[in-house]
């Protein structure tokens, strides 16, 4: 055999071996093999000495093309073995997605709280600020101011905690629109939320439970202002399509007073147990500031007029969530909080 | 206040549907449902009970014979109240009662072949006692829906505001439905002689009562009143007793005017309205015993006190079935002074009920003198005298009405001409005048008609606030605040629902025994007047709540609770918005891997360390980084894991593990960890008083640095692992700071390992990288500030020496 043949053949041989190659480390003991210092190509081209400069010439020639064919062969094969190991590695760490995640899970909101964040974020992108005021009120704030005086039938239709010393718990939120009035001057457009307390205990009564106060002043507030913030406020939490219904009624801070219905979340007006039969749902009180409030706090009731309303939290969480008992919502038995997760 | 439609209708000719009428009241401001009357029975008949014996055998039962005038039926009753010759109503073999179908029954050896009713199984009242006997004017045989109107009959179940006492009455709620509708009412008035032979005695020695009218009637004969007074008390809820007592219940439903009648037999002397004196007492007609006080008004003849003025009369006094002659009492009270005596005596009558919001005091002579036509037609008396006593007559205000404060007012436009048209169907006397209407405000509307803005109310309602068109404010720019205090909540709220916390809401009274329990002083604000004593002490702390909450989670097996509240608390002075926080059990639950797919549990426990993080983490999102923690001292936390917190040397909270011995005594476990912030009370302490006039306003980061942007460092840093030993007293905290602030070339401190050599020495290992803004630090330099640093740590640090 010549050994222009040889290398030829050597050439094969390697070429086929590397084909068949499935491990890096067999990889590199062929590359070796043909192309090391010892190697079998180096081998074969000892004998060139004896050849004449032309054949030295076409044989180095030839050798080199098939050390550059093994060399970039080896090469692919590496970067395949490669991929292969990878892959292998990572199919053997493979892990089962589904299992449960290993991290902090995010607690629940209070439906309570998070229906009164809601409700206070719709009035505070109309413009309304947030106002507070103590749940240790005085007497004088809570009724008195408000035009509800001692002895007076009013005084009835809330039921108050009295404290040993002096003062109660206060029975609405509407303290707070005495407090604001008397520290700040018209115009003025604020919400308070908080917790009141009355005596009364059953499965739609608690005795602490949460209100949202509304009031605005300023020189030409009327009903039909009153009204209409009402309807974007109803219409935000209960949807466009939510009937309303204002009735007159009273309430001794108020004059013109009235009672707002919303049609039932429910039955949608048909009459359910929920709303009694009627259709409608009583959602929150309102009315135009009476005149002697606005005389207790020095504001003059021939310059300004104002609007002011309050609404029961529970309420509206309730029908917001179908609670058909009160006290759950104050029990805090983490199997009712764990179903209000991921809301506001 | 239940009021039959049916009788509405004797002073308004109106036909139109009780439901429309009821959804127009509700419109104009007087709440209303419509019920029907009672539930038909079928197969029922009114009866004559003709025989009563005991039951041979079992001797709770009666065995009675009755007849409705063509069949007799043996009817066995447990009911204690029949006898021979009461009129009853039977419920024949088919009729149905509830959901009970009546058959023939054997009790014992005797046949019943039906049942005697109650109100309760005709739907009349929720409870009652005793068959329901009928008058004697009824006759066997008659259909009981058809007499009684069972299933029939409109009924209207008012509730009435405070300020509406004018509509407490069959005649003032036809005046208000009459100006609803545009109705005029009618009225039958009464015609009586009075004849002037006994003038009663008749001293008032008050200035409570404002007008007081007796009349004396004699020979009166007390009986059951006749079927139809009797049908309409029982349809407005209330229980017939006798043909007098009727009739003033009669009048006073009608009328609104309440009336009392004395047996004068009974009555010593003249009458006198006076105060109490001090310890008299009187036996009232419920038969308790009451004790009056000076400022009660009362009625009294010269030795004893006969009545509770407007409220209830005494039984020394009472019509009974002896009774042949009366003193007629019509009054009109102070409605303070009754309802005063009548919340002390915790005793509310129909009577005081009215009186409190207000009674027509020029309808009374025309109310009482209605009630004396009846005695006489029913009761066979007749009127011997009358006295009057009537001081201070009513004159009638003038209240002027403005269009454009009706205007300013509502929003929109009512014309004086049309809100004459509105006040006159009320009966309110109207004038127009240049700028709007005068009106005289009757009697009737004196208590809550007194300002101009009482007349806009009036036109308002009847206007139909309803239908006003909505229209949209301004908001005023003056008041676009910020709500920082709110935000502040919201944030602080959505920190802890992210970092794992469930959100609480507890009561804020809790129980005196938890104070007890955990060792702390029991706080001073308390309800007088609690429902619970369990919830009668105002906390002063919000552990005590999440505690309880803890418990009552326990209960279900429920370990890992991780709870937040941001609530209130109370002290004698003030009160303060606090963010509590309790973690016990699992922090994190969930998986780990290992090599080829296996996978085993892991949990992470609550401790110490894990809710400081939680709370660092908290206080560095607002901004604070410098938070000091000195031991707490409070009793129910253990000792050696409790912490109380610091910023710029105000203590804004604590964290802590609970106390071994207090979790033995509640029962929860060892490991409940609690926190308490009060971060929000000191930053409105600390913040500018001048902000505290403006109200509530919070200027929370007002005065806080903002962060100062340094330039990266340029040239590399050189890290060194240096371990020291120290005695077991040196707190870490402290080392790293020294370490920080012992040259300027000192960059990041990390710890990686602290461990204890023994009970008096611990190991504490740190990486440092040294750095120079102006090159790079050279191997000598470095080992030069390492030996400076060292040496300073040493005067600093107890037993400090470098380990190698
Ligand atoms: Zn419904």
């Amino acid at each position: 055999m010549n050994l222009k043949d040889q290398i030829e053949s050597l050439g094969k041989e390697a070429v086929e071996l590397i084909k068949k190659v499935e491990s890096l480390d067999k990889l590199n003991s062929l590359r070796v093999e043909y192309l090391g210092k010892k190697g079998k190509l180096k081998t074969i081209l000892k004998t060139l000495g004896k050849l004449s400069p032309e054949e030295r010439k076409e044989i180095g020639q030839l050798a080199n093309r098939i050390k550059e064919q093994i060399e970039d062969l080896i090469k692919e094969k590496e970067v395949q073995l490669k991929e292969k190991a990878l892959e292998e590695e990572l199919k053997k760490h493979k892990i089962d997605i589904t299992l449960p995640s290993a991290w902090i899970e995010a607690g629940s909101s209070h439906p309570i709280i998070s229906t009164l964040v809601e409700i206070s974020q719709i009035f505070i992108s109309m413009g309304f600020s947030v106002a507070e005021g103590p749940e240790v009120e005085k007497e004088e704030y809570n009724f008195d101011m408000l035009n509800i005086p001692k002895d007076h039938p009013a005084r009835d239709m809330q039921d108050t905690f009295f404290l040993n010393n002096g003062d109660l718990l206060r029975t609405h939120t509407s303290p707070v629109q005495i407090r604001t009035m008397l520290t700040r001057k018209p115009p003025i457009a604020v919400i308070a939320p908080g917790r009141v307390y009355r005596k009364d205990a059953d499965p739609t009564h608690s005795p602490m439970f949460h209100q949202i106060e509304g009031l605005l002043v300023d020189t030409d507030v009327t009903f039909t202002d009153l009204k209409g913030i009402l309807k974007i406020f109803l219409e935000s939490v209960f949807g466009k399509n939510v009937g309303i219904r204002f009735r007159p009624s009273y309430f001794p801070f108020t004059e013109p007073s009235a009672e707002v219905d919303i049609s039932c979340t429910v039955c949608g007006g048909e009459g359910c147990r929920v709303c009694k039969g009627t259709g409608w749902l009583e959602i929150l009180g309102c009315g135009m500031v009476d005149p002697n409030v606005f005389e207790a706090v020095s504001i003059d009731p021939e310059k300004y007029t104002g609007f002011a309303f309050g609404l029961g939290i529970e309420r509206i969480a309730m029908l917001k969530y179908r609670i058909n008992d009160i006290r759950l919502l104050f029990e805090n038995d983490m199997r009712f909080n764990h179903q209000f997760k991921g809301i506001r | 206040m239940r009021v039959p439609y049916s009788w509405i209708k004797e002073f308004l000719d109106i036909d139109i549907p009780a439901e429309d009428v009821a959804q127009r009241l509700n419109e104009t401001g007087i709440e209303t449902v419509v019920e029907k009357f009672g539930k038909k029975v079928e197969n029922s008949v009114v009866v004559k009970i003709t025989s009563v014996k005991k039951h041979p055998e079992r001797d709770k039962l009666l065995i009675c014979e009755a007849t409705d005038g063509k069949r007799k039926y043996q009817v066995v009753t447990a009911a204690k109240n029949v006898f021979e010759g009461a009129k009853v109503i039977l419920a024949k073999v088919g009729a149905r009662i509830k959901d009970l179908v009546i058959k023939p029954v054997k009790f014992g050896s005797v046949l019943s072949e039906g049942m005697f009713l109650s109100l309760e199984e005709l739907g009349i009242s929720e409870k009652a006692e005793g068959i329901f006997i009928l008058p004697d004017d009824v006759k066997e045989g008659e259909d009981p829906n058809r007499l009684l109107g069972l299933g029939e009959e409109d009924i209207f179940e008012i509730e009435i505001t405070p300020n509406r006492g004018d509509a407490l009455s069959v005649r003032g709620l036809s005046r208000e439905i009459g100006a609803v509708f545009g109705i005029k009412r009618k009225e039958k008035l009464p015609v009586v002689s009075i004849a002037q032979e006994e003038i009663p005695q008749i001293e008032l020695l008050t200035e409570k009562a404002y007008r007081y009218r007796g009349v004396i009637i004699k020979g009166v004969t007390v009986k059951p009143s006749p079927f139809d007074i009797q049908l309409k008390l029982i349809k407005s809820g209330q229980n017939p007793i006798n043909n007098i007592v009727d009739i003033t219940n009669y009048i006073l439903l009608q009328e609104g005017q309440p009336l009392h009648a004395f047996d004068l037999k009974k009555i010593e002397g003249g009458i006198k309205i006076r105060n109490a004196k001090k310890g008299e007492k009187i036996i009232t007609l419920d038969g308790e015993e009451r004790s009056l006080r000076p400022e009660d008004i009362v009625i009294s003849d010269n030795s004893k006190v006969l009545a509770i003025a407007g409220i209830i009369g005494g039984e020394n006094s009472k019509v009974d079935e002896n009774t042949t002659d009366i003193l007629l009492e019509a009054a009109v009270f102070d409605n303070i002074s009754v309802r005063k005596t009548s919340k002390r005596l915790a005793l509310s009558t129909e009577s005081s009920y009215r009186f409190e919001r207000g009674v027509d005091i020029e309808n009374l002579p025309n109310a009482q003198d209605k009630a004396i036509e009846l005695i006489t037609k029913l009761a066979d008396g007749e009127a011997f005298g009358e006295k009057d006593i009537y001081p201070d007559p009513y004159e009638p205000r003038e209240i002027k009405l403005r269009e454009k404060t009706t205007k300013r007012v509502l929003g929109f436009s009512i014309s004086k001409e049309k809100a004459k048209q509105i006040l006159e169907r009320l009966e309110i006397p109207t004038q127009i005048v240049e700028d709007g209407t005068v009106s005289k405000i009757p009697a009737f509307r004196s208590m809550d008609l007194e300002r101009e803005i009482d007349l806009v109310e009036e036109v308002g309602r009847l206007e139909g606030l309803n239908k006003a068109k909505e229209t949209f404010p301004k908001i005023p720019v003056e008041s676009f605040r910020k709500s920082e205090e709110f935000q502040f909540e919201l944030r602080t709220r959505d920190f802890f629902k992210d970092s794992g916390f469930d959100e609480v809401v507890t009561y804020t009274f809790v129980d005196e025994e938890i104070y007890n329990i955990l060792g702390i002083p029991v706080p001073p604000i308390r309800i007088k007047n609690y429902l619970l004593k369990t919830q009668s002490i105002m906390r002063d702390n919000l552990a005590v709540s999440l505690i309880k909450t803890l418990i009552h989670n326990l209960r279900f097996q429920n370990r890992d609770i991780k709870i937040f509240e941001i609530s209130s608390v109370f002290f004698e002075e003030h009160e303060e918005i606090r963010t509590g926080m309790l973690a016990t059990g699992k922090a994190v639950k969930g998986f780990n891997y290992t090599k080829g797919n296996r996978s085993f549990s892991t949990q992470i426990s609550w401790d110490f360390l894990k809710l400081k993080g939680v709370i660092e983490s908290y206080l560095k999102t607002l901004g604070f980084f410098d938070i000091q923690l000195r031991p707490s001292e409070k009793s129910y936390l253990n000792p050696y894991e409790s912490a109380e917190l610091f910023i710029e040397g105000q203590n804004v909270g604590y964290i802590g593990r609970i106390h071994p011995k207090k979790a033995d005594i509640l029962e929860i476990p060892k490991d409940v960890y609690i926190s308490e912030l009060k971060l929000r009370y000191v930053l409105r302490k600390l913040s500018d008083t001048a902000v505290e006039k403006e109200g509530y306003l919070f200027n929370l980061f007002k005065n806080r640095p903002l962060p100062v942007f340094k330039e990266l460092p340029k040239f590399p840093s050189v890290k060194r692992d240096i371990a020291f030993e120290v005695d077991e007293s040196v707190q870490v905290d402290k080392l790293l700071k020294a370490i920080k602030e012992s040259s300027e070339h000192v960059g990041r401190v990390e710890l990686f390992d602290v461990y204890y050599i023994d009970e008096n020495r611990k190991s504490v290992a740190v990486s440092v990288d040294f750095r120079a803004e102006d090159r790079s630090l050279s191997d000598e330099e470095v080992n030069s500030i390492v030996k400076d640093m060292i040496e300073s740590l040493k005067d600093k640090f107890k037993g400090l020496k470098l380990r190698t």
